[in-house]
């Protein structure tokens, strides 16, 4: 039966331990589970039926030249062909279900921890792990689900297998299952070399890979300044260590394929010798040598499975590990966990490090000497690091801080676009009409990119924004940040990557759209300053002088040095070591 | 934007043929093991049908003794046989595969710049890592398996054969419901399978993105947005994996229904010859044990096919980057003279509408001069025909009097050299990221040049020039990279430099400190400063702002300022004076 997917809830996994999580999604869906190994048990002791039914027809059919006998025996190995094509898909299908239940299920739950989780995720975890998890550990963590199906079908086979050989001849029930095990310690030891040298293997043409991408990525840069041919003949020589290594591991690789298939078709031979003798001494008969033939070689597939699904399980409860770690993160409250209610209507923001007060319902602008005061100022009044901000009065580490996000903006200079159609990006929330996208396409003047773009507002945006400029991505941040009309808005160098014409034009339009609230502007650019009630100049962290734009031109050195790029360039040492080389 | 070529069929053939035609020894004799390896293993089921008719015969344990150790010493052979064949094999694919990804790579950096743009990378990315890997392993594993599998399926047959002609083709007795059904599902299987790649990526790429994109979610508070979205992606990872369930449904059944057909059509034709008196049990039995045999191999190759048609899909993608045309060679030799000139140049990217109409410009050696405008005006459309990366569909850019077109692209980017807001890091030591521009450079050369461009923080790395950069490595901070960029220009030293908006995507402070490194470089060059910070222009002897594809004004920043035109306007008002 297959499941409904998505789940509709996928329910709260156990993340006490790895085993626990696996077992957490077989619990989920027990009862196909249990089909599953109902199922797979059929049919693994279902593929003896043929070297069975094969021996009969020649017993029975063939030696003593009953066509009726054989004819029936024949129909029975047909009948058995469709039976055991019908459990085959059916042991197939139901597996199939059971890891894409779990896929769905372990998906959902850490979408749902992902996207909860908030600005503590990127400082927890590195970005390359979470892209493993995703890409990786959740399909390995379902694979190893089979375990569930074959796993229990093989155990069960290969018992079954031992009673029937046991009616034959103890002896060869004895040979036949200690046999198998020997095999696996035979072959063991050798699959553990091939996976280590594998292992360098891999590791080595991810490197290449990387290599190769690096090259591509590089290519524009390369077209510029020249310099090709050395990164072909790069490139060469590390693929030729690459062959190198290809060569170790074929070198065991071929020994564990010849094995694999060898070393069974001895023990074979040993089982064909043992029973042969008991036929010629009479004491099995010939239709029973081949049916012991064809059982010895029917085995391998339960055994088979047991190797593979004891790797699958040990691979799974690696990966379960990992993606447990991504669950058991919380978000972190930025130093308090605050309920108070923040201030009803225009509040100021003040905050006591820098001596910065943003005036309710003003436009502001922050030009400070160093970029990361700016940052750092910001985190501070949206809260994201912890401070002594106040808002209204009141400290703002004591108010709910999903009322905080809500009424408080602080939009980052990179903050992450989404992919989807440019429409979906710009709706922030179900409540944003077409007229609104509108106004704050022209306040961001981004009405160019919505016309460069083939079929507007409707067409798709890349992950990132990578199929828009640098520019019009600043303006489609912009336009995103003004949609999302929070009470407090505080832009990070919003327009840093357009051209002067189109700055201004965004610097007259902001003012207007943001009329009545309040708006910080953190930037350095005179055309965007200039537009602003109030800037404010901040030196070493701390605001040095307040005052309009056209005021502190005149009155501070500084500040006109900072933002008016005709002024005298302040000496630092990279020009001083310019200098010193002119 | 135009993809990149994909090879067509008889590339494809033509490529095998001559990887083939190299390993024509190694390969002989692979092939020659494995048919006498698939022929040894073939014993095994001929000694025991002799051991059935000679028990059947009354022979005795002595007898049994000598045929069953023949079992045992054939299956050694088998083992050691097939082991060198493997090997072997494996050497041989290994180097095809090392000759297809070094040939890939070179291929790849003789593209020309146009077409790599107007591809995207993101093509390009996919074939070095997607394409590649598949192709590799497609030759690693696929072919190899496919191959022996065959092999045993002939040998198999040929021992059926033997043992009575008539007998062979009822081993193929599961051939037509098994081949119909192949081909059922191979007609549909690529694009099932590729939609379900498709939608596991996007699944991953929007899991990761909410990921990274944690603050921006909490910040605009999308979280319920995100999890739509991802709840949609997987939604359709689910439609379309139930979609190739749907074809294995089919696919599977009839092919393990029909590994019952060739035992059952053996025992019914066995019966038939043994009542003739034509063939002894143990002959029957033989060929009944061969045609259960012959299930394994037919059982591998059907499960590869699959993957061995999706390596030939990634091997077209491969081999297709050689079928873009390489640069052209230079056909004019390298002029003395620096003037870079425009004549009436117009131009339009693949059936568009022309974005340059007729520009006329003269860059004097030795001048800077900036280039405003607007988005769109199509500045970095002209810094790319006086780069010579792009030719104007009508007029002429030339470099001392020659076509910039016409010269080789290796000389033209030692005299002009095009600087973007792209910078790379590529990975490798320092001194390997500087070396690359000016192979010749001395590590004094080096030296100087970051020093020239105020490169501060190569005082703070481990291992000075062997320091290892890049991804998985040591990261450069942009600002850090785009100096890095700059003394490599110091490095190649071309008498003109285009920067294109070379500091945009940098913050404004960043960009200020890279503006000053920048000012080492463009020592004693000629320089073209497309720029939408007007201090450039300010700086620059002259100004030329282009509006739709137009030079409307051209003069020095006082000139234009005096004139009162449009860039004039601009310069009040950014400059902060009230109009």
């Amino acid at each position: 039966m297959p499941p409904r997917l998505p789940h509709s809830d996928p329910g709260i996994p156990d993340t006490r331990g790895p085993a626990r999580y696996l077992w957490w999604l077989v619990r989920c869906q027990w009862p196909r589970a249990l089909r599953g190994s109902v199922v797979a048990t059929t049919w693994m002791i279902g593929l003896a039926l043929r070297p069975y039914l094969i021996a009969r027809a020649i017993d029975d059919g063939l030696r003593t030249g009953d066509w009726p006998a054989l004819l029936t025996w024949v129909a029975a190995i047909l009948g058995a062909g469709v039976v055991l094509a019908y459990l085959g898909i059916m042991r197939h299908r139901t597996m199939t279900f059971l890891r894409e239940d779990a896929t769905a299920r372990s998906s959902q739950v850490l979408l749902r921890h992902v996207a909860t989780l908030g600005a503590v995720l990127p400082r927890r975890v590195p970005g390359g792990e979470i892209a493993t998890v995703c890409g990786t550990d959740i399909s390995q963590t379902s694979w190893a689900l089979t375990m569930v199906g074959p796993g229990v079908g093989a155990v069960l086979a290969y018992t079954t297998a031992g009673f029937v050989l046991n009616a034959v001849d103890p002896v060869l029930a004895v040979v036949v299952l200690l046999g198998v095990p020997v095999v696996a310690l035979v072959v063991g030891p050798l699959l553990n070399k091939l996976q280590g040298v594998d292992t360098r293997y891999r590791a080595e043409l991810g490197v290449l890979t990387t290599r190769a991408g690096d090259i591509v990525s590089g290519l524009r840069v390369l077209a510029g300044v020249g310099g090709r041919d050395l990164f072909a003949r790069r490139y060469a020589e590390r693929s030729q260590l690459l062959l190198r290594q290809g060569y170790r591991v074929g070198d065991i690789m071929s020994w564990v394929q010849a094995l694999t298939v060898g070393i069974p078709a001895l023990f074979l031979a040993a089982v064909v010798w043992l029973s042969a003798r008991m036929a010629a001494e009479g004491q099995i008969t010939v239709g029973e040598l081949v049916a012991v033939y064809g059982y010895v070689a029917v085995l391998a597939m339960p055994v088979w499975f047991l190797l593979e699904g004891g790797f699958m399980t040990v691979r799974g409860l690696v990966s379960a590990r990992r993606i447990i770690a991504v669950l058991r993160l919380r978000p972190d409250d930025a130093g308090a966990t605050g309920t108070g209610p923040a201030p009803e209507g225009r509040a100021d923001l003040h905050d006591p490090d820098s001596g910065l007060t943003v005036p309710a319902g003003l436009l502001l602008g922050v030009a400070a000497e160093n970029p990361a005061d700016a940052i750092a100022l910001a985190d501070r009044l949206g809260r994201y690091v912890p401070g002594d901000v106040t808002w209204g009065g009141q400290p703002l580490t004591g108010l709910d801080l999903a009322e905080v996000r809500t009424r408080i903006l602080v939009a980052e200079h990179d903050s992450h676009l989404f992919a989807g159609t440019l429409r979906d990006v710009l709706r922030v929330h179900d409540g944003v009409t077409e007229a609104q996208i509108g106004a704050a396409i022209r306040t961001a003047s981004a009405d160019d990119v919505v016309e460069s773009l083939p079929g507007g507002l409707d067409a798709p945006v890349e992950e990132r924004g990578r199929n828009l400029s640098g520019g019009q991505r600043q303006r489609v941040r912009l336009a995103q940040h003004l949609l999302a009309e929070p009470e407090v808005l505080i832009l990070l160098d919003p327009t840093s990557a357009v051209d002067s014409h189109t700055e201004a034009r965004i610097a007259d339009r902001l003012h207007a759209h943001r009329a009545g609230r309040t708006t910080v502007v953190f930037a350095t650019s005179p055309l965007l300053l200039d537009r602003t009630d109030l800037v404010a100049y901040l030196r070493e962290g701390r605001v040095a002088a307040v005052g309009t734009h056209e005021e502190l031109l005149h009155t501070e050195p500084g500040y006109r040095a900072l933002v008016a790029r005709d002024a005298e360039e302040p000496q630092t040492d990279a020009a001083a070591q310019v200098g010193a080389l002119r | 934007m135009k993809m990149l070529p994909v090879a067509d069929r008889a590339t494809i053939r033509g490529s095998v043929a001559e990887l083939a035609r190299d390993e024509k020894g190694p390969l002989g004799v692979t092939l020659v093991l494995h048919l006498a390896a698939a022929v040894v293993g073939l014993a095994a089921p001929w000694l025991i049908g002799r051991i059935i008719d000679r028990v059947i015969g009354g022979a005795g344990a002595g007898e049994v003794d000598v045929l069953a150790l023949a079992i045992g010493g054939c299956v050694v052979v088998q083992i050691l046989l097939s082991r060198t064949a493997q090997n072997l094999g494996n050497r041989v694919a290994e180097r095809a595969n090392a000759r297809l990804r070094e040939d890939f790579v070179a291929r790849t950096l003789r593209l020309p710049v146009s077409v790599v743009e107007r591809a995207g990378t993101g093509d390009l990315a996919t074939r070095s890592s997607v394409d590649v890997a598949t192709v590799g392993n497609a030759l690693r594993q696929v072919v190899p398996t496919v191959l022996i599998s065959a092999i045993q399926l002939v040998a198999i047959l040929a021992a059926v054969f033997l043992l009575h002609p008539l007998l062979g083709f009822v081993v193929l007795a599961g051939a037509p419901s098994t081949i119909a059904v192949a081909r059922w599902y191979l007609r549909r299987a690529p694009q099932a399978y590729l939609a379900e790649g498709d939608a596991t990526s996007r699944l991953t790429e929007t899991l990761t993105a909410t990921a990274e994109g944690a603050r921006t979610v909490e910040a605009l508070r999308l979280a319920r947005q995100r999890e739509r979205e991802g709840t949609a992606r997987i939604t359709d990872q689910w439609t379309t994996r139930r979609a190739t369930l749907a074809l294995r449904s089919v696919f599977f059944p009839v092919v393990e229904f029909s590994y019952a057909l060739p035992a059952a059509a053996m025992l019914l034709a066995g019966g038939f010859f043994l009542g003739n008196g034509w063939l002894s049990l143990g002959a029957v039995v033989s060929a009944t044990l061969y045609s259960q045999q012959s299930i394994e191999p037919l059982d591998r190759i059907i499960i590869f096919l699959e993957q061995a048609q999706r390596g030939g899909a990634s091997l077209s993608r491969v081999l297709g980057i050689g079928l873009v045309p390489p640069e052209p060679r230079g056909v004019a030799t390298a002029p003395p003279g620096q003037a870079l000139v425009v004549r009436g140049a117009r131009f339009s990217y693949a059936g568009g509408h022309d974005v340059l109409h007729g520009i006329d410009l003269e860059v004097r050696p030795g001048e800077r001069l900036a280039v405003v405008g607007p988005s769109g005006a199509g500045k970095s459309t002209l810094a790319r025909l006086l780069a010579g990366i792009d030719a104007p569909r009508e007029g002429v850019v030339s470099l001392g009097g020659v076509p910039v077109t016409e010269l080789d692209p290796a000389e033209r980017r030692r005299r002009i050299a095009l600087v973007t807001q792209e910078h790379h890091v590529f990975i490798g030591t320092l001194r390997d990221n500087l070396a690359f521009a000016a192979p010749d450079a001395t590590e004094d050369d080096m030296l100087a040049a970051l020093a020239a461009v105020g490169a501060g923080w190569y005082g703070d790395l481990p291992d000075g020039l062997d320091t290892e950069l890049g991804d998985g490595a040591r990261q450069l901070n942009p600002a850090d990279a785009q100096q890095l960029a700059l003394a490599r220009l110091v490095l190649a030293d071309p008498h003109t430099l285009i920067l294109d908006e070379a500091t945009a995507a940098l913050d404004p402070t960043t960009a200020r400190r890279t503006e000053r490194s920048l000012g080492a470089v463009l020592e004693g060059r000629t320089v073209i400063a497309i720029a939408h910070r007007l201090y450039t222009a300010h700086d620059a002897d002259r100004v030329a702002v282009l509006e739709h594809g137009r030079i409307s004004e051209l003069g020095s920043h006082d000139e234009l300022v005096r004139a009162g035109g449009a860039y004039a306007a601009l310069w009040h008002s950014w400059h902060g004076d009230k109009a």
